[in-house]
């Protein structure tokens, strides 16, 4: 049977908080059956958070989103809890595994490249850093996540037309205010919405995508099986044992990313706290307490701004055991789980 | 713990122990334990390709799964992949260390960074269909390394 050569293309529009995940998800189980490669875009009608396959729901303030009326669903792909609204466009791109190399870094790069494209022929200077990000500078742009499913890949990104980040912070289960702070602060210094023409990125994205694969672009529908399929998600996706989602290791430690390269930390060890905020590996920002500074966190402060986060040991030794039990508190970071 | 010593074989660079089977296209191993007990890992290549593992999942235990069913999940640079059984059985022992923290399975795929214990169910006819052996192993292992570098899935 000859590969099929058509991508699909679905614009499923506007769509309440449930099926603008269950949509794509349908579609994604459709191409693992025989469905074409499909590329589909959705725009919640309603704002929700959403939280990544393997994240404990007790990252989300389950109150804020109560008390905001957010509805809380869990992803089949990968990354941490997000906060979603009509201001953003989503797209996704399901492919046959066989379409996508078999080095996740190598298929992040190949399945982000085409949305690159598209943000360039919108206007949007956009590029794809070292770190898999979409940037405009050293701003985040686009959102992205990606998994298997069954027999197909799902890669899902999104053009940010506005961004609330207040919201998208104030969904986040934080420790300390200081911490909320400088996640907010680092929220806003490096994700940035870019406001273009959603049909014009829509069509562009078609023509990208359609490229890459050596596909060509037809409208589309969803297919018989597809809605089968969406009506068992629509149940799964509502069922709060998968919202809950599977029991995970609970870190030592609160850390939360913003960017890759970019995060948040808040730690004690003996009486000491510190929160800290991480960009490129250098802290940009910093707060310690500890009953034994007696007035020098200031000073701790500013010592450790700027420097590497992996040199905060050696600059924290010369202030004597709080700064050793402030080091001992960094330490406890695990940069390689965000 | 790893064996103190495992007899191996290093193939291009690669290490991988001569006293397991390899699933060829899934890149599992599977080392006997006991006569009714099965450890499996992710061979280097498997590991290599996945990525800096942020996430690890594993089924509970208990779960029977089929040859080719999920036995976890991965996730690197937020691309969730699933961990598929090379074998039939009842999933018995999870190795909570990786699972707590995933990078050992990175820094020691073919002995600490094992992943699950399970009590085979067809041991003998799924067992055939490994890769196993010094004159089997890395034939295929080169074969792979050939495959992937010629699909660019492999930095030169």
């Amino acid at each position: 049977m000859p590969a099929p050569d058509n991508l699909r293309v679905i614009d499923f529009g506007r769509a309440d908080a449930l099926r603008s995940q269950t949509l794509w998800h349908a579609v994604a189980y459709g191409v693992s059956a025989g469905s074409p490669p499909t590329l589909s875009f959705v725009r919640p009608a309603e704002p929700y958070v959403c939280i990544g396959y393997h994240r404990r729901l007790d990252e989300v303030d389950l109150d804020a989103c109560r008390v905001r009326g957010l509805p809380v669903l869990r992803r089949m792909v990968g990354g941490g809890p997000v906060y979603l609204d009509d201001g953003q466009l989503f797209f996704q791109i399901s492919l046959p595994v066989a379409a996508v190399s078999p080095n996740r870094t190598r298929a992040l790069r190949d399945l982000l490249a085409p949305a690159v494209e598209a943000f360039r022929s919108v206007g949007v200077p956009a590029e794809l850093d070292a770190d898999l990000e979409v940037v405009v500078g050293d701003q985040k742009v686009c959102g992205h996540g990606a998994g298997q499913i069954e027999s197909a890949v799902v890669f899902v990104g999104n053009l940010i037309e506005r961004f609330d980040h207040d919201t998208a912070t104030a969904v986040l289960r934080v420790p300390r205010p200081e911490a909320r702070s400088e996640l907010e602060r680092l929220m806003r210094r490096y994700v940035a919405a870019t406001p273009a023409d959603p049909e014009a990125f829509r069509d562009a994205a078609s023509d990208a995508y359609a490229a890459a694969f050596s596909l060509r672009a037809e409208p589309g529908r969803l297919s018989a099986f597809e809605r089968e399929r969406l009506a068992e998600l629509d149940r799964r996706f509502e069922d709060p044992e998968w919202i809950a989602g599977p029991e995970r290791h609970v870190p030592n430690v609160w850390q939360a990313k913003v960017r890759a390269g970019v995060w948040v930390l808040a730690a004690e060890h003996g009486g000491a706290s510190v929160v800290a905020g991480v960009a490129r590996g250098r802290i940009e920002h910093v707060s310690v307490a500890d009953a034994e500074l007696n007035g020098d966190a200031a000073r701790v402060e500013q010592a450790l701004v700027g420097h590497r986060f992996d040199d905060a040991p050696a600059v924290l030794g010369a202030f004597g055991p709080p700064g050793e039990r402030v080091a001992a508190a960094l330490a406890r970071a695990d940069a390689s789980r965000l | 713990m790893s064996p103190a010593i495992t007899p191996s074989v290093d193939v291009q660079g690669y290490v991988l122990a001569l006293d397991r089977g390899y699933e060829p296209e899934t890149h599992v191993w599977v080392l006997v334990v006991a006569p009714d007990r099965v450890r499996l890992g992710m061979d280097p290549l498997g590991v290599e390709t996945a990525g800096a593992l942020a996430q690890l999942a594993l089924v509970p235990l208990g779960t029977e799964v089929r040859r080719g069913e999920p036995v976890g999940s991965i996730e690197a640079e937020k691309f969730v992949g699933p961990l598929t059984a090379p074998l039939s059985g009842t999933v018995i022992a999870h190795n909570t260390a990786a699972v707590a923290d995933p990078g050992l399975v990175h820094r020691d795929p073919l002995g600490d960074g094992w992943l699950v214990e399970v009590a085979p169910s067809d041991l003998d006819a799924e067992r055939a269909l490994l890769v196993e052996g010094a004159e089997h192993v890395p034939p295929w292992f080169e074969h792979k390394l050939a495959e992937y570098r010629l699909k660019g899935v492999l930095a030169e």
